[in-house]
């Protein structure tokens, strides 16, 4: 090797060790002077298009911000991945669970306690919110669009065989029996996607897991059993026979379709119901826009006046703590919130606008559930107060295929344990 | 203990290789060109995976949620990952498919390359046709296969009620379905290491033994088989431990369900860490898992390589 080529060897070879230097520093910032670019992380699959109109009415009237949607599946677990490593998007949208709540509570989010725009927002959202975790006393995220997790009906089949919405549940299997009779599936399962058994689990569960048995449960700490004041073993029996006597009334090969099937099967008229919530509304309309829904709390009780509609938070707004866009994304979700966006985000997601004086859409489903919501009778989603840890929905998809009641109740009661036993608290104010 | 170190010393039986007589240079140093090329490669390792690596130990002593505030937990996480049966049942699950899908993949890919290296017609054109599912990405063919599972096997074979029912809902029967795509999978990939080890070997071996009289099997027992020797320990190794993090096929096909019956150590790190924000507890289990892998490799190239032939 004679002694130029040697330097221009080193040469290039400083240069590549150079450049992998500079490649593993962080990404250089983009410091645009003329338009604001935000990333709108989204995590509703069914809202892109509305997101994507909102977005474009946005821009026109300010043109200095720029917003690129960003739909994802599987938020929550992405949105943990983008905090672990330190890029949090500028406007987040998140379903308001068990998960937002702890985010919330590790303080990553902004405060909003003194935007103007939380006095429009309705207080009962907002307490929903606040018991999922906050950090401190802090606000951690807007409620946008609530939710509601029932049955929904096809109004049709149910007017031609002269059904009624039932309101016991000695009602409510009489009428499957019904169906069952008349040659009508009542039911479309949808296994093979493992969540879609947990929204009936939820439904049936509020009933026992009212009187405060989730703090009990936490009170109680790793003494959990069957001999616990409160424990899923003791308490959750009755409501899981009640979900498996539901699933025996399925099509055949529930356990292998899809949640796309089911919306597409009960669009089509082949089932009288779904043990969905409102959320599937839209992508069954997708299918068959002329269809009749209607939709009714399940009646995991003898009294008609018992029943409480399980509802919660579908959308909640939010951003980063620390983030140098914070007012150009502010100004994007300051407009969400204006009364006419609202209503037509709720209207055309089928769900209840958090804005107080919002107008809930005509359309039946979302006004058959009404009164519960002006009375009061709703409660949250039981899966929130379930640490994420505990593998609640293979629990429940594995007990609809094999319908041991007992494995399942004393799984969800040692993996309840477990946790408790490891989760070690943080220790506030050393942080590190 | 590398890869290349365990090829070089099982193709020599353990030997200490033989050194080509150094030639005297100037300053009996290797130029500095050649530091100059390594040395981006060994920052871009070190970046990418020593540094995370170390990080990954230091939090799994902690109670590091992976964001926010975290304190000093000492070997905590390591006692409650013993204490954790559904941890003990991923490690179960995990080594059965291992060693299922391990002693299939090399079944099959030996016969196969036998074959291959046989005079057939249209040798190149098969010898491609066998190599495509290594190019393919195995998420994608994880979903075709899933299709193929869910809607197309119950209607071919509608009268074993066990396809009828889709074999991915049925919570003893879920796992050979996965097996099934991770052999199809890796089969390519061991086939071409087993062709290479198979080239090898001089023709004159096989005349000689056909003119004593040996048999097929006589040749392939007492001539191939020993003198692959050296391929067939970088296959085993190299399956084991790639089955062992078996990730993608579940996640296409079963996502660790029914329940969690097939859920392996890969996906529940992964579950636990993220979806379920338990992230120290399962960065410890990830370095238990890495220690266990490092042993069980190193287990396996000490007894595969004392019976390895050479010549």
């Amino acid at each position: 090797m004679t002694k130029r080529m040697r330097t221009t060897v080193r040469a290039v070879a400083v240069l590549a060790t150079a450049g992998l230097a500079i490649g593993l520093n962080a990404c250089a910032s983009d410091a645009s002077g003329e338009v604001t670019t935000l990333n709108f992380f989204q995590f509703k699959g069914e809202a892109l298009e509305d997101f994507n109109q909102m977005i474009a009415d946005f821009e026109a009237e300010n043109p200095d911000i720029r917003i690129v949607q960003n739909q994802v599946a599987d938020a929550d677990t992405l949105i943990r991945t983008l905090l672990v490593k330190d890029r949090v998007p500028d406007i987040v949208t998140l379903n308001a669970n068990g998960n937002f709540g702890r985010l919330a509570e590790a303080g990553v989010f902004y405060d909003f306690s003194d935007e103007p725009v939380l006095e429009t927002i309705n207080p009962a959202v907002q307490d929903i919110l606040a018991d999922l975790g906050t950090y401190g006393d802090e606000v951690n995220g807007l409620g946008y669009v609530n939710n509601a997790n029932g049955v929904i009906y096809n109004a049709a089949i149910f007017e031609e065989q002269g059904l009624e919405v039932p309101e016991t549940w000695d009602e409510f299997i009489a009428l499957c029996d019904a169906l069952t009779a008349a040659g009508i599936t009542p039911f479309y399962g949808t296994l093979a996607d493992s969540w879609t058994g947990v929204p009936s689990w939820n439904a049936l569960g509020a009933y026992p897991a009212q009187d405060d048995f989730f703090d009990k449960m936490r009170a109680q700490g790793t003494d959990i059993g069957p001999d616990s004041e409160v424990s899923f073993q003791k308490d959750f029996a009755e409501m899981m026979d009640q979900q498996y006597t539901l699933y025996s009334y399925m099509q055949d090969g529930y356990r292998g379709k899809t949640y796309d099937d089911g919306n597409a099967a009960f669009a089509n008229g082949e089932v009288a119901m779904l043990l969905q919530g409102i959320w599937a509304t839209n992508p069954i309309k997708q299918v068959n826009p002329d269809i009749e829904m209607g939709i009714f709390p399940y009646p995991g009780t003898d009294d008609p006046d018992d029943r409480l509609l399980v509802s919660g938070v579908d959308v909640v707004f939010t951003m980063g703590k620390n983030n140098p866009k914070q007012e150009a994304a502010m100004r994007f979700i300051d407009y969400a919130f204006q009364t006419d966006v609202i209503e037509g985000f709720a209207a055309s997601q089928n769900m209840v606008p958090s804005v107080e004086g919002a107008q809930i859409s005509d359309d039946p489903a979302l006004q058959s559930v009404k009164p519960f919501f002006d009375d009061g009778r709703i409660t949250g989603f039981i899966d929130h107060q379930i640490p994420p840890a505990v593998p609640l929905i293979p629990i429940d998809q594995e007990f609809l295929f094999n319908g041991d009641a007992e494995a399942a109740l004393k799984t969800l009661d040692n993996e309840w344990r477990k946790v408790a036993a490891r989760t070690i608290p943080v220790t506030t104010g050393e942080d590190q | 203990m590398t890869i290349t170190q365990a090829v070089r010393s099982s193709a020599t039986d353990g030997a200490a290789p033989k050194r080509a007589g150094r030639i005297r240079t100037e300053n009996r140093r290797a130029s500095a060109a050649f530091y100059w090329m390594v040395w981006p490669a060994v920052i871009a390792f070190a970046g990418f995976h020593t540094l995370p690596v170390l990080v990954g130990i230091f939090f799994s002593f902690t109670n590091y949620a992976g964001y926010g505030a975290w304190n000093f937990v000492g070997l905590s996480n390591y006692f409650n990952l013993f204490q954790d049966d559904r941890v003990l049942q991923a490690y179960g699950f995990s080594f059965l498919f291992a060693i299922v899908a391990t002693i299939l993949t090399n079944a099959f890919s030996l016969a196969i390359a036998l074959g291959l290296n046989a005079k057939i017609k249209a040798r190149n054109f098969w010898r491609g046709v066998y190599f495509v599912p290594y190019i393919l990405a195995i998420l994608v063919i994880g979903y075709v296969f899933q299709f193929f599972f869910s809607n197309s096997l119950p209607k071919i074979l509608a009268g074993i009620p066990l396809f009828a029912d889709n074999i991915l809902a049925n919570e003893q029967w879920a796992c050979t379905a996965i097996v099934a795509l991770a052999v199809w999978q890796a089969c390519a990939f061991a086939i071409i290491i087993y062709l290479s080890g198979l080239q090898t070997i001089p023709a004159e071996m096989y005349e000689a033994a056909s003119l004593d009289g040996a048999s097929a099997w006589r040749q392939f027992t007492s001539i191939t088989f020993p003198l692959i020797g050296a391929f067939f320990t970088i296959n085993v190794v190299l399956s084991l431990k790639g089955f062992l993090q078996v990730f993608d096929p579940i996640v296409a096909l079963t996502n660790g369900g029914p329940g969690t019956s097939t859920e392996s150590v890969t996906l529940l790190i992964f579950r636990g860490g993220f979806s379920g924000g338990e992230f120290a507890y399962q960065t410890a289990n990830a370095v238990v898992f890495f220690i266990v892998i490092t042993i069980v490799s190193l287990f396996q190239f000490r007894v595969l390589q004392r019976r390895e032939a050479d010549f």
